[in-house]
C-alpha cells in the first residue's frame, strides 16, 4: 500500500458506508413514523408522555436503570417475554416515538419494563413502586436516597409510604418520596404498550398453496 | 506491503525515542491511572452484582452509575491513552521521524484527561447519557474532541512525514484508528446528544457507534501494536503477510455493520439484525487472517509476546463467540445475560487490553532507555492477568448460561435467577480483584522504571536499548 490518498479514501468509505447503510437506511424507513389514529377509539396512539413522566425519564436515565432493565418485548416465538406477562405483543418502533431518551437496554438482571403500566391482570400502582424503590427486593437494591425520612409536623403526609415491619419509621417520623422519586414512578407507570398497532399483529398465516392436498 | 516490518527501524532511533519521551510517558502514565480507577470500579460493580445492597445508599455509586463510570474510565481513560501513545510511537518509529508537535500532544493529553475526569464527575452527579460507550455528559464531549485533535496532530505529522512510501500493517491499523475516531465520535455526538434522532433510531445509531468504536478504533489500536511487536521480537517475516491487507479491509468495511446483533427480536427493523448476523460471520475471515499472521507470537520469547499471544487467542476466540451469539438460535439464550458481558470482557480485556499490555512491555524500555525495573512484578502481572481474565470470562459465561436458561422459563422468578447465578458472580468479583492486583503491579513497575529514567537519564541510553 503506497498511495496515501487512496488509503484515506478507503478509510472514509469504510466508515461512511456502514453509517449510510445502518443509520441513514433505518432513518429513511422509520424517521417519519407518526402516531396511529384509531377512528373507533377516537384518539391517536401512542400518547405523548405527561410532563411529570417526561421528567421521570430523565431520572431513569440519570440512574442508568438500563444497566439492569430492558424496555423491549421480543416477538412471541422468541423467549419467554410474553409468558412472563411483560406484554401481549412485541414492541414496535412506533411505541417509542414520544420517548426523548430511548432506553432499550442490553441486560435483564431485572424484569423488562416496556409495559409496566399496562401489566395484566393487575399493574402495580404508585404505592407499590415507591415501596419497591425504598425497600428493594430480591436482586434489586433499595434506592433509599430517593426518599426523605422526616419528622411528622402536624398530620402525617398523604404521600407517606405505608411501611411495615422493620422498615416502619419510628413513632413521630414518616418516609416520603422526593420529587425525583415521584417523577420516576410517574414515568414507570406511563410505560404502557397495550394498544395493538397494525404492524404489531402477527403476520397472517400463508394461504394453502394449490396442489397442497396432493 | 511485500515484506513485514522486521527491518523497518528508524534511521536515528535515539532521536525518535527522546523526542517523544515526555509526551508519550504522560499518556502512558495517565492510562495506567485510569486502568486502576476502572479496576476499582469494576470490583465495586462486581460485588454489587451479587450483593445488591453494597454501597446502595450512596447515590453516587449506585449500580447503574458504577457500570457507566467503569466503562468510561476503561475505554476513554485506559484504552484511549495507552492506544494513542503506542500508535504515535509506532508511527514515529516506522516513519523514521522524531515525534513532532510534542507540545500539542502534552496539551491534548492534559485536556483529554481533564475531560474524562469531568465526565466521570458528571456521570456520578447524574448527568450521564446512559448510552453504552457514550456515557459522558454532552457538555464534556466537545472537550474530548478538541483534545483528541491536538494529540492527533502528531499522528498526522508522523504519517505525512514518513520517509518510506510503503506502509506496513502496523501503520494501517494505527492510522485507521487515529483518523476514524473523530468522525464516528462527532457523528454520534450530533445524532444522539445535540440533535437526537427520534425513537428507536437512537438505539440503532448507538449500536452502530458502539460497534464502530470497537471495530474501527479499539481493535485497530491493539492490532497496530501486535503487528509491530511480533515480527520485531521473532525476527521473522509474518506468515501469510500477503493476506494482511485483506484482513485489514475486511475489518474496516464489514465491522461497522455487525452492531445490530444486539437488537435481535426487538423493535428495530429485522434487516438490521439479519445484516449483523451475516456480517459477523464474514468477519470471521478477518480473525482467521490475524491469527495466521500473528501465530508466530505463540510460544515466542519474552514477556511482551506472552501477553500478545494470550491477547491474540482471546481476540480470535472473542470474534468466534461473537459470530456464534449473533445467531438467533443462540441469542435466544444468551441475549440480555451475563454471557454478553463475558464475550465483551473476552474481546476487550482479554484481546485488546492484553495486546496493548504486550506492546507497552515492548515499548517502554525503548522509550525510556531502561529495562523494566522489576522482572518479578512483570511476571506477577502476567500470571495475575491470565488467571483473572480466564476466571472472569468462565464465571460470567457460566452465570450467563444459567441466567439465559432460567429467563426462558417463566416459572423461574428473578430472585431464583439471582440466587442461582450468585456463586458464579462471586467468582467474577474474585477475578476482578485479581485483575486489579495485577494492574497495581504494572503501575508500580511503570513508576519505578519511568522514575529511574527521569532521575538518571543518559543521552546514550536510548540507543543502547534499541541496539539491545
Amino acid at each position: 500500500m503506497k498511495n496515501g490518498f487512496l488509503f484515506f479514501l478507503g478509510l472514509f468509505a469504510a466508515l461512511g458506508l456502514s453509517w449510510a447503510g445502518i443509520v441513514l437506511g433505518s432513518n429513511a424507513q422509520l424517521g417519519r413514523l407518526t402516531p396511529y389514529y384509531d377512528a373507533n377509539e377516537g384518539q391517536a396512539f401512542p400518547a405523548p408522555l405527561p410532563g411529570v413522566a417526561a421528567e421521570g425519564q430523565l431520572v431513569y436515565r440519570d440512574l442508568n436503570c438500563a444497566a439492569c432493565h430492558t424496555q423491549q418485548v421480543r416477538r412471541p416465538d422468541f423467549g419467554a417475554d410474553q409468558a412472563r406477562g411483560w406484554g401481549d405483543r412485541q414492541s414496535v418502533a412506533r411505541d417509542y416515538i414520544f420517548q426523548s431518551h430511548v432506553q432499550l437496554g442490553e441486560s435483564r438482571i431485572g424484569p423488562d419494563l416496556t409495559n409496566l403500566g399496562g401489566r395484566k391482570p393487575t399493574a402495580p400502582d404508585a404505592g407499590d413502586l415507591e415501596n419497591l424503590l425504598y425497600a428493594g427486593q430480591g436482586g434489586m437494591p433499595a434506592y433509599a436516597f430517593l426518599f426523605e425520612r422526616r419528622k411528622v409536623l402536624g398530620q402525617v403526609s398523604d404521600q407517606a409510604l405505608q411501611l411495615t415491619g422493620r422498615l416502619r419509621p419510628a413513632r413521630g417520623y414518616e418516609v416520603v418520596p422526593t420529587r425525583r422519586a415521584q417523577e420516576l414512578v410517574a414515568y414507570l407507570l406511563s410505560l404502557n404498550t397495550v394498544y395493538d398497532y397494525p404492524e404489531s399483529r402477527p403476520a397472517p398465516a400463508a394461504p394453502p398453496q394449490e396442489g397442497a392436498r396432493k | 506491503m511485500t515484506s513485514a516490518p522486521i527491518s523497518a527501524g528508524p534511521d536515528d532511533p535515539s532521536a525518535v525515542e527522546t523526542s517523544g519521551r515526555i509526551p508519550l510517558l504522560l499518556l502512558l502514565g495517565s492510562a495506567l491511572a485510569w486502568l486502576l480507577v476502572s479496576g476499582l470500579l469494576a470490583l465495586i460493580g462486581a460485588i454489587q452484582a451479587h450483593t445488591p445492597e453494597f454501597l446502595a445508599r450512596c447515590s453516587v455509586l449506585n449500580y447503574g452509575h458504577v457500570q457507566a463510570l467503569q466503562e468510561t474510565a476503561f475505554v476513554y481513560g485506559w484504552i484511549a491513552n495507552v492506544g494513542l501513545a503506542l500508535a504515535l510511537w509506532i508511527l514515529g518509529r516506522l516513519g523514521g521521524q522524531p515525534l513532532r508537535a510534542g507540545a500539542w500532544v502534552v496539551t491534548g493529553t492534559l485536556v483529554w484527561n481533564f475531560g474524562v475526569a469531568l465526565g466521570l464527575v458528571g456521570i456520578a452527579a447524574g448527568d450521564g447519557t446512559a448510552l453504552p460507550l457514550l456515557q459522558m455528559p454532552a457538555y464534556v464531549q466537545p472537550i474530548l474532541l478538541f483534545a483528541y485533535a491536538a494529540i492527533g496532530v502528531a499522528g498526522v505529522l508522523a504519517w505525512t512525514g514518513r520517509r518510506r512510501q510503503i506502509m506496513f500493517a502496523a501503520q494501517w491499523y494505527a492510522v485507521a484508528a487515529l483518523f476514524l475516531f473523530p468522525w464516528m465520535f462527532s457523528v454520534a455526538q450530533v445524532m444522539l446528544l445535540w440533535v437526537p434522532v427520534h425513537g428507536v433510531l437512537q438505539a440503532i445509531t448507538q449500536g452502530w457507534f458502539a460497534q464502530s468504536l470497537w471495530t474501527l478504533w479499539m481493535a485497530p489500536l491493539a492490532l497496530a501494536g501486535a503487528y509491530y511487536v511480533v515480527p520485531k521480537v521473532t525476527g521473522r517475516v509474518l506468515p501469510g503477510y500477503e493476506l494482511a491487507s485483506l484482513g485489514f479491509w475486511c475489518l474496516l468495511f464489514i465491522g461497522g455493520w455487525t452492531g445490530g446483533r444486539h437488537l435481535i427480536g426487538g423493535p428495530a427493523p429485522v434487516w438490521i439484525s439479519t445484516i449483523a448476523i451475516v456480517t459477523s460471520t464474514i468477519l470471521l475471515s478477518h480473525y482467521l487472517i490475524v491469527f495466521i499472521n500473528l501465530r508466530g507470537a505463540i510460544g515466542g520469547p519474552g514477556t511482551a509476546l506472552k501477553f500478545i499471544s494470550f491477547g491474540l487467542a482471546a481476540y480470535v476466540l472473542g470474534g468466534f463467540v461473537d459470530a456464534l451469539t449473533s445467531m438467533r438460535v443462540v441469542a435466544l439464550t444468551t441475549q440480555f445475560t451475563w454471557f454478553d458481558e463475558a464475550q465483551r470482557q473476552l474481546a476487550v480485556y482479554g484481546g485488546v487490553s492484553m495486546m496493548l499490555f504486550g506492546t507497552l512491555y515492548f515499548a517502554l524500555p525503548r522509550l525510556t532507555g531502561r529495562s523494566w525495573a522489576s522482572p518479578g512484578l512483570l511476571r506477577g502481572h502476567l500470571a495475575l492477568s491470565v488467571t483473572g481474565i480466564a476466571l472472569l470470562v468462565v464465571s460470567l459465561g457460566g452465570a450467563g448460561l444459567i441466567q439465559g436458561r432460567e429467563l426462558n422459563d417463566a416459572a423461574k422468578s428473578f430472585a431464583t435467577i439471582a440466587a442461582d447465578t450468585r456463586p458464579w458472580l462471586i467468582a467474577a468479583a474474585g477475578a476482578q480483584a485479581i485483575l486489579l492486583l495485577g494492574n497495581l503491579l504494572l503501575a508500580v513497575n511503570f513508576l519505578w522504571t519511568a522514575g529511574c529514567c527521569c532521575c538518571c537519564c543518559r543521552p546514550k541510553a536510548a540507543t543502547e536499548a534499541f541496539a539491545s
